[in-house]
């Protein structure tokens, strides 16, 4: 082909000039904004996935509208439950400081059911040093008890010894004193 | 300074400061103090953070109050487990027998019944995204809908995400999942917007027995920095892949997988 260098340079000057133009439209049409910051992604996925609503809050928002139950909690053995296994999300009960709903609260049968997710005996994988355990019915019937009692109805259950250490007392005291 | 770092620099602060704007005004987020310090009020260096995750075996009495409060605090659909509790049996052949009855959300009530054998060993293994630091589900995804962030997390980016399932064939941990919902990919995040919170992952905060902790390796008087320093045995799933996880098992006989 006998080209004059005028044509040459415009085939030149074209060709330059469409492909800084496709990949610019490449760069913003096909691309999301923010791709490519800290690596092949979108980095306002980061802000995104940091700014989602949390659903669990921590013990201490509980305690705050539940003194009652607050006080009998923290000084008892089941300090380190969080309140929303057996109650339910802090979300699904408070919205703005308001209350949005009310949390279920276990009863009878579900208590036992309950107790016996950490306390059971007879898996025998629980240690003793980290958490005391019982096998049913053999418990109820070693503490004398009726065998269709449940666990609350002898244990506190936001403190579990709570009872049990009264009733200690109290048979010290009449021993000492008979 | 080059125009990278410059950027980068630029992008951090945009980044820190919207967080810094929109979490102090939140509310309720006044109310729940913080967990991890460090990280509330103040601008968050996403370059310059490590967190580790662990699990000690020893201490784990598989209650099923993690699996729970996952559940709960991602609405997880039913059948599918951002985390879970497996249950270890070894009997005196070495025979082991894995079992996990719905991923232990209700919990384990009731003794392996179908072992012949005598048994020697019980012990429960939480599982959950290992948030390794060569992760092959980042290696495969073809959009970039999973990605490590500079702060070490593998998270997703559910509006990207074509729902291929490569990533969750790759996963060597099997921690990802097809939602049936979204109908995209999702992952244990160690509860991303929890931590940028100042707050612990969900799992760690219901535990009982402190079997979960979490923190950062930045913060020298954290539990697992020291945890880390200390001469305990430490070890992770799967080492011979080379994924270098940031999840530390404690205690784990060699039989976890």
């Amino acid at each position: 082909m006998n080209l004059s260098y005028r044509l040459r340079l415009l085939i030149v000057l074209l060709s330059i000039g469409v492909l800084t133009g496709g990949g610019f439209l490449f760069k913003n049409l096909l691309l999301p904004d923010s791709f490519g910051v800290y690596g092949p992604y979108r980095s306002d996925a980061i802000t995104e996935a940091a700014l989602v609503p949390i659903r669990h809050g921590t013990n201490a928002p509980c305690f705050k509208c539940h003194p009652y139950e607050a006080k009998i909690h923290k000084t008892g053995r089941h300090q380190t439950i969080s309140c929303e296994f057996c109650h339910g999300t802090y979300a699904d009960h408070v919205a703005d400081s308001k209350k949005i709903g009310t949390l279920p609260v276990k009863k009878e049968k579900e208590i036992t059911t309950l107790c016996l997710r950490c306390h059971n005996n007879e898996i025998k994988a629980r240690k003793e040093e980290v958490i005391k355990t019982i096998s049913m019915p053999n418990h109820l019937k070693d503490q004398n008890v009726k065998i269709t009692h449940n666990c609350n109805q002898c244990h506190h259950v936001h403190a579990p010894l709570k009872y049990i250490i009264r009733a200690k007392k109290i048979t010290e005291l009449m021993e000492a004193g008979s | 300074m080059n125009r990278r770092s410059f950027v980068k620099k630029v992008l951090n602060g945009t980044i820190a400061g919207s967080l810094y704007l929109v979490w102090p005004m939140g509310g309720d987020g006044l109310e729940i103090p913080e967990q991890i310090p460090g990280i509330r009020g103040q601008d968050y260096d996403i370059l310059n953070q490590k967190f580790v995750f662990i699990v000690d075996i020893t201490r784990c009495i598989g209650c099923g109050a993690c699996c729970v409060a996952d559940k709960r605090e991602y609405n997880v659909p039913d059948g599918n487990y951002r985390t879970w509790v497996e249950r270890y049996v070894k009997g005196f052949s070495d025979e082991i027998y894995v079992d996990s009855p719905h991923g232990g959300l209700d919990g384990y009530q009731h003794p392996r019944t179908d072992i012949e054998e005598e048994i020697r060993d019980t012990f429960f293994v939480p599982k959950l995204c290992n948030m390794c630091k060569e992760a092959p589900c980042v290696q495969v995804c073809p959009v970039g809908a999973t990605f490590t962030s500079p702060d070490g997390f593998v998270l997703m980016d559910e509006k990207r995400c074509v729902g291929c399932a490569y990533c969750i064939q790759a996963c060597p941990y099997s921690v990802r999942f097809l939602n049936p919902v979204t109908k995209v990919a999702e992952k244990c995040t160690w509860c991303y917007h929890r931590v940028r919170k100042g707050l612990l992952p969900a799992c760690v905060e219901v535990c009982p027995t402190g079997a979960r902790k979490f923190g950062s390796m930045k913060d020298e008087t954290s539990e697992v920095y020291k945890i880390l320093k200390g001469p305990g045995v430490l070890t992770v799933l799967r080492k011979e892949m080379g994924t270098f996880p940031a999840l530390y098992y404690e205690g784990a006989r060699r039989e976890v997988i």
